[in-house]
């Protein structure tokens, strides 16, 4: 899942806390990700899918739930209506 | 002005990962020089590397692991001169403490994954669904030349000035001089010089095959393909690694009560303004008065040197001429050997491994070798200790030397502590 790949960047790489996914209403301020961290986070799914996000910093006013459900759209969007599977990580990543 | 004391030493380099290891490796002259990675010998089966075996994001914390690798080698060996000198953060006088770092192709790696990502996922049709164009938003920072200065500065919270040197095969070298002066001259109260280079990629080794420098392997003994000063040398070969010296003023390193290795004692640098990569005679030798002059010793002080040595025919036979020009008679007293034999050709981190086994031979009075050296070229007639190490040497001072490309010279002295 789309949403997997991002979690597993904030907890592993940007040391978000995995409680903090418990509450329902997370917002992505609460993550505290400064502006280099978010492009990072969202190269997760970027990598993954092969296009670009084309503007990182309106997700900083959004609940995560929305963030992610935002970025899902897009991914839909670009795969043109494709299921989405997470493909096996690319050799050269 | 004040005296400089180096005070800690940190490598990883093709020899080992540690000082120890690493020197111990050169006194035996034991070869870290092999056959490239098969991803380089598919198109470049006659290159050779001195590769560092550990992968150095092993040995460090995840949040570094996509670093360059010169940036990771740099961290390791920042990490490693720290602790060797005793150093523990915070500092009080972090305005005071410098930040020098010497790389001669900042950032190679992450440039060569850059381009074969790039051409990869064009030229894969499985992977025509992305656009080729997407890629890691920290790839500048990661590449930038200061890259590694600026991680090491902001790991220890160093707030003096964090400056990167790109003088080619002189870099690292030359960032010690700068650190050594900023502190001799009272601008800081110590810094932490590092010299890193990482580019046994692709892409830079195709380059440098093409200027027709790099050694032709050795057919019964790849290790031994590296032979400066030798009748039968064929060139150099590229290592990858790094090295970080601490530097302090004498009253720092007297009030903390540091351990001293050796006393910085001169530095010279010059430019040829000749030739893109001809050596020559007169440009070392300003380089290597310079320093002696800066140290206020006479040539006879100087027991050993770490020649450039190349093993390029012109650049072995011109530093023999300007030794023996700076030298005179006392030229059959001095010991001159070069360990790129065995541990390659670092670029810009060699100035400093270098300068580090130098001060290790001093102080333990062995004097790593010039390994493979079985048949000398008459034109290169000095004291090359060939083949073996010699111990049991009393040495009161040291020179290293590092020419580059681009025809910038930089002589290094340090000699036993002085009170």
């Amino acid at each position: 899942m789309l949403e997997d790949l991002i979690k597993k960047y904030l907890v592993e790489t940007a040391g978000v806390d995995p409680i903090k996914f418990e509450n329902p209403s997370l917002k992505v301020a609460d993550l505290e990700l400064d502006s280099l961290g978010l492009v990072e986070m969202l190269f997760e799914v970027e990598d993954e899918f092969g296009f670009q996000v084309p503007d990182p910093m309106v997700f900083l006013t959004m609940s995560y739930a929305e963030m992610v459900a935002t970025i899902e759209d897009m991914v839909r969007s670009h795969k043109a209506g494709q299921a989405l599977v997470v493909e096996q990580p690319v050799e050269h990543k | 002005m004040t005296k400089v004391f180096i005070t800690g030493t940190g490598l990883i380099c093709p020899l080992g990962s540690d000082k120890s290891s690493s020197f111990q490796a050169a006194l035996e002259g034991r070869s870290a020089i092999g056959p490239s990675p098969a991803d380089i010998a598919e198109r470049l089966p006659d290159v050779l590397v001195a590769r560092v075996l550990t992968d150095p994001a092993t040995l460090l914390d995840k949040p570094y692991a996509g670093l360059d690798r010169a940036t990771q080698f740099a961290l390791i060996a920042a990490d490693a001169a720290m602790t060797d000198a005793d150093l523990v953060m915070p500092f009080e006088d972090a305005r005071r403490f410098g930040v020098f770092v010497g790389v001669g192709f900042a950032g190679a790696q992450t440039l060569d994954n850059l381009y074969s990502r790039y051409f990869r996922t064009l030229a894969d049709l499985t992977q025509a669904h992305k656009n080729p164009s997407v890629m890691h938003p920290l790839s500048v920072p990661r590449m930038m030349a200061n890259a590694a200065a600026a991680t090491i500065s902001m790991r220890y919270g160093l707030r003096g000035p964090s400056n990167t040197y790109s003088v080619a095969c002189a870099s690292s070298a030359a960032a010690i001089g700068e650190a050594f002066r900023a502190i001799r001259n009272g601008y800081l109260d110590a810094a932490i010089v590092v010299g890193a280079e990482a580019m046994l990629n692709p892409g830079a080794l195709m380059a440098w095959n093409a200027l027709r420098v790099m050694a032709k392997p050795d057919a019964a003994d790849p290790s031994r393909s590296c032979r400066p000063f030798s009748l039968d040398r064929s060139g150099f070969v590229l290592g990858e690694g790094a090295a970080a010296l601490i530097l302090e003023s004498e009253a720092r390193s007297t009030k903390r009560g540091a351990v001293v290795q050796a006393e910085m004692a001169g530095y010279g640098c010059s430019s040829d303004a000749q030739h893109l990569t001809a050596p020559s005679v007169e440009g070392q030798v300003h380089a290597m008065e310079d320093a002696l002059h800066e140290a206020d010793l006479l040539p006879d002080r100087v027991a050993y040197l770490n020649a450039h040595g190349t093993a390029t025919k012109a650049g072995d036979v011109v530093e023999t001429q300007a030794i023996h020009k700076v030298f005179g008679p006392h030229v059959h007293q001095l010991a001159v050997s070069s360990t790129k034999a065995v541990h390659g050709h670092l670029i810009g981190a060699g100035g400093a491994l270098e300068f580090a086994l130098s001060i290790m031979a001093m102080n333990s009075g062995s004097l790593p070798p010039t390994a493979h050296l079985d048949v000398p070229d008459p034109q290169c007639d000095l004291d090359f200790v060939p083949l073996k190490a010699r111990h049991g040497c009393d040495i009161d001072a040291v020179m290293s030397n590092s020419f580059a490309f681009g025809g910038s010279n930089v002589s290094l002295l340090a000699r036993r502590p002085t009170r």
